[in-house]
């Protein structure tokens, strides 16, 4: 009997499952009982479905007894970003333009998700359309941070953040343009993977800017990061923007060792270029203690600014969601809330040559860094510069104002992950490291993380409203 | 910081766009747009005629 299995990580759960000591209708019946406790509080879901999710666990249960796991998320418990279509349930990027927008087809990971087996237990929270949030005039309001509720998930993925965090699912579905799976993970203390550009199909997701999205999942810790990538993972023919590339065993390097391994860290980026909160240049100074424990090579590795990748990923971010939005935006303001209104309007003060010199910038920036990272395995940076903010505190126009520390592996599109690194003392609020690495190379990234995870603690920590 | 904008040249740029701002967010995204014009102002730098998009593939073995 396990005691509360809404805190076992993917990878133990499915262990559990595959010797038939935990069920999946006993686990998905528990992540219903800590969603139904707390969803008032963190306001994480926008379309919560547990009748679904009791069928599903209810299939997957008869299904293993008979025949065994399908694999390691069958039975997992999972939520999605309200941007991935559902057949037959609402997918409406939390926005009143499309709250009645019913999809008729789910979208392909969504599709490869339940082909694994995991057990999809409703649409979470998000900024509206990947873009606008926190806000407070939506149909539903922001999701709050469960490590302390005044404060803000971070986002776009925020219900993500916040319902893996809380216990309520062991894995969740979020997006990526600019920082918005790793942002709400770093927030969140969570270990969540913006994959390779081109790894993960975009079919079925609602856009905000299509060069620059990327789907990906966000879980308590890199294995499960590693094992909910593998079952979304796979070549989907009718997303143009899908690589055609055998799909590895994520997991395979795990447990092998990180010695020899080299870390380039980017110091001017947290350093100077948008310096990093204190508690987070701690936490970074201390990954880079650790991986010099376990063997690993540091060396400093200089990029161009930070600023001009975040000036190149904007102006092509807005550009690209403005002409998505445009005809809406013009004809029913009304229907977006301000933050996402606003924010996507600006792409409408852009020309078509600011759009096209963004777009040679982005040639130019990334061929700095294949060659910044010749020798090198992963990058090393700040997750997030800072702990999470209170909620009704967060700047509308901060990545105008401060250049964003995870824009650089969307103009990029290399894998980047982001995982927790501890606390800060006094508010326990987590702080992240981001690691990024080479294209398609997501098992070296997994590996680096994995073996810091292991070689600390954090991951034993859960937010004290849990303990309540 | 980039230049000013008028608020009377900015209404032209939202005119154009077929953008309705609300008065009470007129100078908050007036500001916005004078730091997306640094943005701008730093991808602008000289490029040669070869300066290529990002979409364009190098060709193999280049």
């Amino acid at each position: 009997m396990v005691s509360d299995p809404t805190l076992l990580t993917i990878r133990e759960a499915s262990t559990l499952i595959a010797k038939r000591k935990l069920s999946p209708v006993e686990l998905t019946k528990a992540c219903i009982a800590r969603t139904e406790a707390l969803d008032a509080s963190l306001s994480t879901y926008v379309a919560f479905t547990p009748e679904l999710a009791l069928e599903a666990a209810e299939a997957a249960e008869v299904e293993i007894g008979t025949s065994g796991p399908r694999g390691p998320m069958h039975g997992i418990p999972v939520g999605l970003k309200d941007i991935y279509d559902t057949a037959g349930v609402a997918t409406t990027g939390h926005s009143n333009l499309l709250k009645r927008r019913v999809p008729t087809e789910d979208a392909f990971t969504v599709t490869k998700l339940r082909a694994s087996g995991a057990v999809i237990t409703g649409k979470l929270g998000t900024f509206e359309f990947a873009i606008g949030g926190p806000s407070f005039d939506l149909f539903t309001p922001p999701a709050r941070n469960p490590w302390d509720p005044a404060r803000t998930t971070g986002g776009s993925s925020s219900g993500s953040g916040a319902a893996v965090a809380a216990g309520m699912v062991l894995g969740a579905t979020g997006s990526d343009t600019g920082g918005s799976i790793r942002s709400p993970s770093s927030l969140c203390g969570l270990a969540g993977i913006k994959p390779t550009y081109g790894l993960l199909s975009r079919r079925g997701i609602l856009p905000l800017s299509q060069s620059l999205d990327h789907a990906g999942p966000m879980c308590w810790t890199v294995e499960d990061a590693a094992l909910m990538l593998q079952a979304m993972a796979g070549h989907d023919p009718l997303d143009p923007a899908c690589a055609d590339v055998a799909v590895p065993d994520f997991t395979e390097k795990l447990d092998e060792t990180v010695k020899g391994k080299t870390i380039g860290v980017i110091r001017h980026f947290h350093e100077t270029d948008h310096q990093a909160a204190p508690p987070v240049l701690a936490a970074i100074e201390q990954a880079i203690a650790v991986y010099k424990s376990l063997g690993c090579v540091i060396k400093e590795v200089r990029l161009p600014p930070l600023m001009d990748f975040a000036a190149v990923g904007l102006i092509i971010m807005s550009s690209e969601a403005f002409a998505i939005h445009q005809a809406d935006l013009r004809a029913t303001p009304e229907l977006y809330g301000e933050i996402a209104r606003d924010r996507i309007s600006m792409g409408g003060l852009l020309t078509g040559a600011d759009y096209v010199q963004a777009l040679r910038r982005r040639q130019e920036l990334c061929a700095a860094v294949a060659e910044a990272m010749i020798g090198v395995d992963v990058l090393l940076t700040a997750g997030s510069p800072f702990p999470a903010q209170a909620i009704d505190k967060v700047p509308k126009w901060l990545m105008y104002q401060k250049p964003s520390i995870t824009m650089p592996f969307n103009v990029t599109g290399l894998p980047a992950l982001a995982l927790c690194a501890g606390y800060e003392a006094g508010t326990g609020l987590p702080v992240a490291i981001q690691l990024a690495g080479h294209p398609f190379a997501e098992t070296t990234v997994f590996q680096l993380g994995h073996a810091y995870e292991q070689a600390t603690q954090w991951r034993v920590t859960r937010p004290a409203l849990l303990a309540a | 910081m980039s230049e000013t904008i008028s608020t009377e040249a900015f209404q032209v740029l939202l005119d154009r766009a077929g953008i309705s701002v609300s008065p009470a967010n007129m100078e908050e995204m007036r500001s916005a747009y004078m730091m997306l014009q640094a943005m701008r102002e730093r991808v602008r730098q000289p490029r040669g005629y070869d300066a290529e998009p990002a979409h364009i593939f190098a060709p193999a073995g280049r």
